[in-house]
């Protein structure tokens, strides 16, 4: 019996430690600055741990039904403590205070556990063999959660479902320890009872893990969540904060209401107002209107053609009435047809020539992104462009990802393309950078439409004159069979973030 | 009930189908080809009585793979006309065929021609003529995209097929190493595709690649699995059974100036597809020859069910089968064959996978099979849903009759675990993700270059021999690969030109 006991040391040490670490880790995950989190928490841990080895003394009688209540105890508050905690995040002011509350009475428990179960063992060994033996498996079953945590249960679990697994573990060995002391323990049922209860209220927490981390997803923002929604290619969702929309697709923001004019009226206006009676436009990506509301500005225009992968993100932009008051239910306009459709493919299957082209992608994160970027794709491009018109492309920052934005207008250059980079200040994203591209020259435009909040007909050559520290470097075009552009942007964007 | 609540209902019934037990799904899929029962076809067609239909063409081609097709090529452009194809399947190409299911085109063996050196004149030759090389520049759409290759080693995927997780000081010194012989090799000007016209007789041929590596103390394992790797690939044997000169030609003979391969979602049977537009009128498929009669003024040809009377013959088809069809056939035995099999599985979606992506070839470090190749990798779209993959394996291990034997021997269940075992190595959801395997064994695969061969007296004789009828077939190069198809092909096209 003394191994099996022994046993359990391990298994509840090791659950403590998890507690710790997962509460460690949901701290820097939310909040940041992950130095200060995880020394807070791990302080404070072993301090209550310290008031529970203090405590210890006052338990008298009754040892072990005590110790299968702790365990209880331990499993239910350690268990709920993920789950508790992101949605505290989600929905209230008091994340810090509940953080630091949790780890404390955690701690005092698992705090407890041990001199408790030394206790129990005393009668079993040495003094001096029961000090060794416990404190080993203790430690032991330290090591063993400080490598299953990172390796399996944040990978595979997760940290809502991992906090309640390690909970079921400790109610688990409760139970065994009503077996174990069958003859020693009164009210055996009830406390059998209550072990069984326990163990429902966390598999009934494994069930609803998901639904607690949508509820929690609204944590990850910064501003209240409004809309939230998985189309078959990426997760699209907004917050509002005051009067600021934003919309992050896949966590990566879009846009934000309060500047992303400044983004489409430099995107369209500096090119589609140069080009003498333009008629035919195209739009690849894009698929929440925004350029196409800008585009819609030119009366002149007969048709506009948009083509983006996601029919899940046109259609929220096409009906949705917040979306729609942004875009001005420009998906919907009489003029606009709305393709859903892997643009280069699309590109490929079609030979209708515009006048002006916009190109408003994501940004080359990926080897299957960066085909959109490619020598082979503005080559197709330059097939449907009219001999007078415009192409502009989003070339991510000049400022952050110097090189990536010149490969692009080299990748341009050697499809045949004369180009004309530029670039305007987004404060939600910085210094951002476009580029213009013809078969012959480029003239910024004699007038604008009226009505624009940022541009104006003066300012448009500014546009095209970059600062020393944006100005061209060497690049290589981006080709399909060496991509060199997603080396690059991985590159410099690794060192922003550093 | 609100919208919301329906939806988190449905999600969380979702959910708890989710929690239900796995059930292994159901993969579909069969053995595709038939060549155990070739041989008695041919046999059978040999007994068969005088009831062929008399057919005459003055040029007759046996065999509409790779060689075969290269050779009505070039009679073709030297403004030949009369001469048929004959191949034994319903679809020429091969070890080039493809197939083409509801997801993509794929290919059933050869999936790749490297980009030409300048000194490749004929293959660079063909590829203008097919719009591959404009004006010095090889089109990007029929390179390889990025990302090229990619190893499972250590239990994670690095970039690139030369190991670099893991290694110590002295594996990097001997890559180094190793690269620089390489480079030494090449300068000498020796190594040339095809081999034939720049090779000089080597004693290296006389050795195995793993003598040479020992000899020259390359006892890295990394280095030995990257050597031994390229032997498999390119010749189907184990670096003991390979002349050690064409283990360094595989490593010497690319000058990689642009990045490749050339290659397509059907592979090689993109280029038969091109090489089809032109010669389609000339090809009679189903038509397997069973016996051919030389004499002094003509040829005779029987098919099952025709009887071709002509004045010159290209036997493109495999050489061993000579001895077969034909009183007075040539000494094939010294061409050793390598046993193959691939496999085209179809998946429903690509395994889940974090922080990597699939690239076009897919090798796992721990694995007597090659690897998988993506055939919907080439696609321009940015969203790739449902794939297939083609699967490789050599029977490199086994003496090659033992391997024919057990390519015999194994049933498609048997094929199955043993691909999925072997792709589950990297990828462990592989099995929710497969909808269908289909296999193709290849008994006689292709010719290996064993140590001794290619500079053997046996073979430069085989790859001469001939009057009224010629030989073609890549085996005679002793390495197969598509450019010696070509040379083979076009090589007998010009000899036999000169008889009819
Ligand atoms: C698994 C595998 C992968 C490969 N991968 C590559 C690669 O990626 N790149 C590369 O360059 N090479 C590759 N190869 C090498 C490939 O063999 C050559 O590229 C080339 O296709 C060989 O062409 P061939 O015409 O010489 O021979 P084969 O392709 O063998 O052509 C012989 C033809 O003759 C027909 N035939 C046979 N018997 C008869 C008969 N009695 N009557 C009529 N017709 C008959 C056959 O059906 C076949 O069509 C690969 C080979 C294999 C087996």
């Amino acid at each position: 019996m003394a191994v099996l006991l022994l046993i359990s040391v391990f298994l509840i040490a090791a659950c403590g430690l998890v507690y710790e670490l997962l509460a460690g880790t949901l701290a820097s995950y939310l909040l940041g600055d992950s130095v200060l989190q995880f020394s807070t928490v791990i302080g404070s841990y072993l301090f209550a741990m310290g008031i529970g080895s203090f405590l210890s003394k006052y338990v008298g009688r009754g040892l072990v039904t005590r110790f299968i209540l702790i365990e209880l105890m331990v499993g239910l508050v350690g268990g709920l403590s993920s789950t508790i905690l992101f949605l505290a995040f989600a929905y209230t002011e008091g994340f810090r205070f509940l953080l630091y509350a949790l780890v404390i009475l955690i701690g005092t428990l698992v705090g407890l556990e041990i001199p408790l179960m030394m206790r129990i063992l005393q009668d079993r060994f040495e003094f001096r063999d029961l000090v060794a033996q416990v404190l080993t498996f203790d430690y032991l079953g330290a090591l063993g959660a400080s490598l299953i945590f990172p390796l399996w249960l944040v990978p595979q679990l997760g940290l809502v479902r991992g906090a309640l697994f390690f909970g079921l573990v400790n109610a688990a060995v409760a139970l065994w320890t009503t077996h174990l002391f069958r003859d020693r323990v009164g009210a055996l049922t009830r406390l059998r009872v209550l072990c069984f209860a326990v163990m429902g209220v966390l598999g009934i927490g494994m069930l609803y893990a998901n639904t607690v981390l949508d509820l929690a997803d609204s944590a990850l923002y910064a501003d209240e969540v409004i809309l939230a929604r998985n189309t078959r290619y990426q997760r699209i969702v907004l917050t509002k904060w005051k009067d600021d929309l934003r919309l992050f697709l896949n966590s990566h923001l879009q846009f934000s209401s309060r500047d992303e004019h400044r983004y489409h009226e430099a995107l369209v206006h500096p090119g589609l107002a140069a080009v003498a009676g333009a008629r035919r436009a195209l739009v690849l990506g894009g698929g929440d209107g925004l350029a196409v509301r800008e585009m819609l500005k030119y009366p002149g225009l007969e048709s506009i053609t948009l083509v983006d992968l996601d029919a899940g993100m046109t259609e929220l932009f096409a009906t949705h009435p917040l979306l729609r008051g942004i875009n001005k239910g420009s998906l919907t306009a009489p003029k606009v047809k709305v393709i859903n459709a892997d643009a280069f493919v699309w590109l490929e299957g079609h030979d209708g020539v515009y006048d002006f082209i916009v190109i408003d992608f994501p940004d080359p994160t990926n080897f299957s992104l960066g085909k959109l970027y490619t020598t082979a794709f503005y080559r197709l491009l330059k097939h449907h462009l009219s001999e007078g018109g415009l192409a502009v492309a989003q070339s991510t920052s000049p400022l952050f990802a110097r090189q990536s934005f010149w490969c692009v207008a080299e990748t341009m250059k050697a499809a045949g393309l004369q180009v004309f980079p530029y670039h305007a200040y987004v404060p939600s994203f910085g210094e951002w950078g476009f580029i213009m591209a013809s078969k012959h020259g480029y003239e910024p435009p004699a007038s604008l439409p009226s009505g624009l909040r940022f541009l104006t007909v003066s300012m448009v050559p500014d546009l095209f004159r970059f600062p020393a520290d944006m100005g061209p470097v060497e690049a290589q075009p981006n080709r399909l069979n060496d991509q060199i552009l997603v080396r690059y942007y991985e590159r410099e964007w690794r060192e922003i973030a550093r | 009930m609100s919208a919301n609540g329906v939806k988190s209902l449905a999600s969380r019934r979702a959910f708890l189908l989710q929690l239900a037990p796995k059930t292994e799904r159901r993969i579909e899929g069969a053995i595709l080809d038939d060549s155990h029962l070739r041989g008695h076809r041919l046999r059978d067609g040999q007994m068969r009585g005088g009831l062929r239909e008399p057919r005459k063409a003055p040029l007759v081609i046996v065999g509409g793979g790779i060689a075969g097709l290269c050779a009505g090529w070039r009679l073709l452009q030297k403004g030949f006309r009369d001469f048929v194809i004959l191949e034994m399947e319903k679809q020429a190409g091969g070890n080039s065929r493809w197939g083409e299911n509801e997801v993509s085109a794929y290919p059933w063996a050869a999936h790749y021609l490297p980009v030409p050196n300048r000194g490749s004149k004929l293959v660079r030759e063909l590829c203008t003529e097919l719009g591959l090389l404009y004006e010095g520049e090889f089109e990007e759409r029929h390179l390889c995209h990025s990302p090229q290759e990619r190893l499972f080693l250590h239990g994670r995927w690095q970039e690139g097929l030369e190991p670099e997780v893991g290694l110590q000081k002295a594996d990097r010194e001997q890559f180094q190493r190793f690269a620089g012989l390489m480079q030494e090799q090449a300068a000498s000007g020796q190594y040339t595709v095809p081999w034939e016209p720049g090779a000089k007789a080597s004693a290296l041929d006389r050795m195995s690649m793993d003598d040479w590596l020992r000899e020259k103390g390359f006892d890295s394992p990394y280095l030995r699995w990257y050597v031994e790797y390229g032997c498999r690939d390119d010749y189907g044997s184990l670096a003991k059974d390979t002349s050690a000169w064409a283990g360094v030609h595989y490593f010497a003979a690319r000058e990689h100036e642009d990045r490749g391969p050339l290659t397509w979602p059907e592979g090689n049977g993109w280029i038969v597809k091109q090489l089809l537009k032109k010669l389609a009128p000339h090809v009679v498929a189903g038509a397997m020859v069973t016996q051919v009669a030389i004499g002094a003024r003509g040829v005779r040809v029987l098919t099952e069910t025709n009887d071709w009377e002509s004045k010159g013959v290209i036997w493109a088809a495999p050489s061993y089968l000579l001895r077969y069809v034909m009183e007075g056939a040539p000494d094939t035995s010294g061409i050793i064959y390598s046993p193959w099999i691939t496999a085209n599985l179809t998946l429903d979606r690509m395994p889940r996978q974090a922080g990597t992506e699939f690239a076009w070839d897919n090798v796992i470090y721990d694995s007597p099979a090659l690897g998988y190749v993506v055939a919907t990798h080439q696609s321009l779209r940015t969203r790739i849903d449902e794939s297939v993959w083609t699967w490789y394996y050599p029977l490199a291990a086994v003496a090659p009759a033992e391997g024919r034997k057990q390519l015999l021997a194994r049933d498609w269940a048997w094929w199955r675990e043993f691909i999925l075992n072997d792709i589950g190595k990297a990828h462990r959801d592989i099995r929710q993700c497969v909808r269908r395997i289909d296999l193709m064994r290849f008994g006689h695969a292709m010719a290996r270059p064993a140590p001794g061969w290619m500079f053997s007296p046996a073979r430069a004789a085989l790859a001469k021999w001939g009057g009224r009828m010629v030989l073609a077939n890549s085996d005679l190069s002793g390495l197969s690969i598509f450019e010696e198809a070509q040379y083979r092909g076009v090589g007998a096209a010009e000899r036999i030109l000169r008889v009819v």
